[in-house]
């Protein structure tokens, strides 16, 4: 059986190394292809364990889900996507792997899982898994990882009073664009013309901002 | 006609559906990552349905036990081993595994390591460098008292129940938010999410997906008339 996650790990360190450490040389070398490689010197430090499988499963399904919903914005997608993650790296997977290279190996999974569902339905990568995204980094249990949320509402606050009203109330509020145009008291071709122009002038604004 | 593709997308995202494919343009990426990051951010919608993980849950237990052999009763998506994946895997791992190995520095003081039997239970904290703190007069902790203490670098409840003495971490395992001292119940409650613990670290009480750990013990013992904990020099 391939040993998979220890062999993420064993990469991370690098041959002939000790256990806990890798250099930012050796980084440096193996992934030559990856823009942000500048990792500083780093250190495997979680010593924690999952007893099992399931264990693995149950303390990393919602993060994973999580991680998917906010790259692809709905659940049925989410939901394959987060199944895909898991049937592909759980059965190379060894659990003897520590917490962290669990996760190491799931993240890096998820990323391959949404490139190729990106190449698969638009043939464009509309969104990816970067460094920045981590497991870690959205506890089991939070409605929604701050993160989002964050980049959400800045992306909201920059655009004028009628364009974040629309876009609040279709995409945060789920409401149908006759709720939205008696919210707002316009009328219903007016609201979709709206929300129309406001969902450009938001990619615009990321254009600027990335 | 991607523009007519891009708003189907946009507007099955509205619905809450799967959207459907399309031939994207480079114009069309923006849009819809901008809406996709606006509907992401919706309320909720990060949390998975349970009956989605109860039925992903069987289905994986299903392909690991190797019942999945043929492709009838809605297999788990089969993984395209193919070679390209592999090449994926192995060019984006390294930075990916640093990112989360980067990401659970922080966290590895209140981390647990299984028992040797293999059930997780209370971890001691045990700092690589620390020396005896004193944080109560022995007279000042009389027998069913509790205390807190912050000593800077771990704040923590000690308390006497039978003769002995207890010291537990004051941070709870869950988010890491400061836990408060109920006198009258005599339990450990945190502000966030109403999780409690006992003042000896179990997990008493809790509203999350996953039961948080049990609270991190300190080391604790008492000398020349004064309790102290073990724990790193405070900050300068």
């Amino acid at each position: 059986m391939v040993d998979a996650a220890r062999r993420v790990a064993r990469m991370a360190r690098g041959p002939g190394q000790g256990r806990s450490s890798f250099t930012k040389s050796r980084a440096e070398e193996q992934v030559a292809d990856e823009p942000s490689a500048g990792t500083p010197l780093l250190r495997v430090v979680s010593d924690e364990f999952y007893p099992d499988w399931e264990a693995v499963y149950r303390d990393n399904v919602a993060r994973v889900y999580r991680l998917m919903f906010a790259k692809v914005g709905n659940r049925p997608d989410a939901e394959d996507l987060t199944a895909e993650v898991f049937a592909t790296a759980l059965r190379p997977l060894r659990v003897s792997a520590s917490a962290a290279e669990v996760r190491a190996y799931l993240l890096v999974t998820a990323r391959t899982v949404l490139a190729g569902h990106w190449r698969r339905t638009l043939g464009r990568e509309v969104t990816t898994l970067t460094d920045e995204d981590s497991l870690e980094a959205t506890p089991a249990d939070a409605p929604t990882s701050a993160d989002t949320a964050g980049r959400a509402a800045a992306m909201l606050a920059q655009l004028p009073e009628s364009y974040r009203r629309i876009l609040e109330l279709r995409f945060l509020e789920s409401c149908s664009v006759r709720e939205a145009a008696t919210a707002m008291g316009i009328s219903v071709t007016y609201a979709k013309v709206l929300q129309h122009r406001a969902l450009r002038a938001a990619a615009a604004l990321r254009e600027v901002s990335e | 006609m991607s523009r007519r593709g891009a708003r189907r997308f946009v507007a099955d995202l509205l619905r809450g559906r799967r959207p459907r494919s399309f031939r994207a343009q480079d114009t069309d990426v923006d849009d819809l990552r901008a809406a996709i990051t606006l509907r992401s951010a919706q309320p909720g919608s990060g949390v998975p349905r349970e009956e989605f993980v109860a039925d992903l849950h069987q289905r994986l237990a299903d392909q690991l036990a190797g019942k999945h052999s043929t492709e009838d009763a809605e297999p788990v998506r089969p993984a395209r081993v193919d070679t390209t994946r592999r090449r994926l895997v192995a060019a984006s791992s390294l930075a990916a595994a640093a990112a989360a190995v980067g990401a659970v520095a922080d966290h590895v003081l209140t981390t647990r390591t299984p028992a040797p039997d293999g059930v997780a239970g209370p971890q001691t904290l045990v700092p690589n460098t620390g020396s005896w703190r004193t944080v109560a007069a022995s007279a000042d902790l009389t027998e069913g008292g509790v205390q807190g203490f912050d000593l800077g670098t771990v704040v923590g409840f000690v308390s006497r129940t039978g003769g002995a003495l207890r010291a537990v971490s004051g941070v709870c395992t869950h988010l890491g938010c400061r836990l408060a001292l109920d006198v009258p119940t005599r339990q450990l409650d945190c502000p966030c999410h109403q999780t409690s613990f006992a003042l000896d670290g179990e997990l008493l009480r809790h509203q999350l997906r996953v039961p948080p750990p049990a609270l991190p013990q300190l080391e604790v013992r008492e000398a020349d008339g004064a309790v102290q904990i073990y724990a790193p020099p405070g900050p300068a």
